[in-house]
């Protein structure tokens, strides 16, 4: 492999990093391995296949047609089901850049002990810098491969020696803890599900293949970044889940700030394991926050059929520009006003799950269309695990709103 | 495929709510609506134009939003520009994507993409430069 052809791999890399694990997916794992052991890890596997056969379908679609996600939505769908699809993922989107924005300064807070909220004005306009001036592919390498520090989080759960006998039989034993309903169980496993496949991973992951030129020779680089770079996510997600349940869960303490998702790692490593902990949770929100920014207008734009991206230089792409600016302007304010991080990340985990088939369903009927793809359309085993899929998306968006309610948000 | 032979097409899958790009393969609106005509003679009616802006996305969308919508497209855009039709003879191809031979400037669709580039975007310093790269 050439090494720009390797350089092409930070897409699945910073993909994963920032897509997978994001805000949502280090409160939900921390949540769940300090509340239920590791009796939910089957669903970060879970999620993790799947977010695996749509993005490579996503990613397959945008190479031989050059058309990304929302085109797909649109001319699938039609202009009205279409339209109501873009309220809910831009809603969805636009709830998890406010809450990768405020992460950001979180990480940021952890490092200098200064307050939060003073750093999230100047996180929301080094997001803006970057995304107006920096090129796509180098934004993407240097978070990309900063986010890697966090495999510190499986170092350290190695540090710890915890019981691995008990955690995988915790994993392969999926049983309802002493003291929790079903019903809250299910919810966080939702939840789990909902940061997995959160619908902007595969905004930002087609549009990104789009901005960078793929075509039919990249398909190698679209597989070798799907199957490589989501299961890397999906792994250092599990180890923050073991660390959790080793740490928290047999004293009974609940995460409910984003510093105990650190602690873990600085109980097994000390002072230069929390400061790489800290710095990888810095990449990968960061990079999160400037997939998100991205992806709130890439939706719109392709909607309506803006010229987007960062491939033309911004004055030809004005209306993307100004909407990524009032996304970003809009996500700062309202991290302003103090309201609860982690409550807004669970928010938008939970209801990408409730969104999640009118994104999906698009980009299986496409991937299927000789029309778009020549001969590349799906193989049989991407359509079968591709509609298993899809009927699990519908039945969990089916019964997520009702869940919600009925749990008290799983509280 | 080529546009000659439109009676194969089915307009609803394969035409309605694609991407269209201009002669230079840029991207310039999308497929809103389309303008049929029946013939003189009582054939069937043929597509004689694609409407793309100007409150066509919202006419076809109909209920008091799309209203509201190509109300406010009707105030606010200046009349004197383009009526948002495409010619059915300026189609060159369908695929993936749908392709004219138009420049995208002098399409409906440019006026608000050069309002706001005047009013916002080009106010602000580097707004004429693509992306830096840290290795060149």
């Amino acid at each position: 492999m050439n090494p720009k052809r390797l350089a092409g791999m930070t897409l699945g890399v910073l993909t994963a990093m920032g897509g997978f694990v994001d805000i949502g997916d280090i409160v939900a794992n921390a949540e769940t391995g300090a509340r239920f052991g590791m009796s939910l890890a089957w669903v970060v596997v879970f999620g993790v296949l799947g977010i695996c056969v749509f993005a490579e379908m996503a990613g397959r679609v945008a190479a031989v047609s050059g058309r990304p996600v929302f085109d797909l939505v649109r001319e699938r769908l039609g202009a009205k089901v279409g339209l109501a699809n873009l309220f809910a993922s831009f809603f969805v989107t636009f709830l998890t850049l406010i809450a990768e924005v405020a992460g950001v300064a979180l990480a940021l807070q952890l490092a200098t002990d200064v307050n939060y909220l003073l750093w999230i004005p100047l996180v929301g306009i080094l997001v803006w810098l970057l995304i107006w001036r920096v090129r796509f592919e180098n934004m993407e390498r240097v978070f990309g491969l900063t986010g890697l520090a966090l495999v510190v989080m499986a170092v350290a759960l190695w540090k710890l020696s915890p019981d691995w006998g008990d955690l995988f039989h915790q994993a392969n034993h999926p049983a309802v803890p002493r003291g929790e309903g079903r019903p809250t169980l299910a919810y966080f496993g939702i939840a789990l599900f909902g940061a997995a496949m959160t619908p902007y991973e595969v905004f930002f992951f087609s549009s990104g293949a789009v901005e960078e030129r793929w075509s039919r020779r990249d398909l190698v680089l679209n597989k070798a970044n799907v199957f490589i770079g989501f299961p890397l996510g999906g792994f250092l997600s599990l180890s923050l889940m073991g660390l959790t349940a080793t740490v928290f869960k047999p004293r009974q303490i609940s995460v409910d700030h984003l510093s105990q998702a650190a602690l873990p790692t600085s109980v097994a490593l000390g002072k230069v394991g929390l400061a790489l902990v800290i710095v990888g949770i810095f990449a990968a929100t960061f990079g999160a926050a400037l997939e998100t920014a991205l992806s709130c207008s890439y939706t719109v734009s392709q909607y309506f059929g803006w010229q987007w991206g960062k491939r033309t230089a911004p004055r030809d792409a004005a209306r993307f520009h100004l909407l990524v600016i009032v996304a970003l302007l809009s996500a700062v304010l309202i991290g302003l006003t103090g309201v609860d991080p982690i409550m807004v990340t669970e928010y938008s985990i939970v209801l990408s799950a409730a969104a999640l088939p009118l994104t999906y369903i698009p980009i299986l009927l496409v991937a299927n269309d000789p029309d778009y793809m020549g001969e590349r359309v799906n193989g049989r085993l991407s359509n079968v695990a591709g509609s298993i899929y899809l009927v699990v998306l519908v039945v969990v968006s089916a019964v997520t709103i009702p869940l919600m309610i009925a749990t008290g948000a799983g509280s | 495929m080529s546009p000659s032979s439109p009676e194969r097409l089915r307009l609803g899958l394969q035409l309605l709510d694609r991407q269209i790009v201009d002669r230079e393969d840029r991207i310039a609106g999308k497929v809103d609506d389309l303008e049929l005509t029946e013939p003189g003679d009582g054939g069937a009616p043929v597509v004689t134009a694609i409407l793309s802006g100007r409150g066509a996305l919202a006419h076809r969308l109909g209920g008091r939003l799309g209203r509201i919508a190509e109300a406010l497209s009707r105030r606010l855009l200046p009349q004197e520009t383009e009526d948002g039709r495409i010619e059915w003879d300026d189609v060159v191809s369908i695929g993936s994507c749908v392709k004219v031979d138009r420049d995208r400037d002098e399409l409906a669709t440019a006026t608000v993409e050069r309002a706001v580039r005047t009013a916002f975007i080009e106010r602000i310093p580097g707004s004429g430069k693509r992306g830096t790269d840290a290795d060149q």
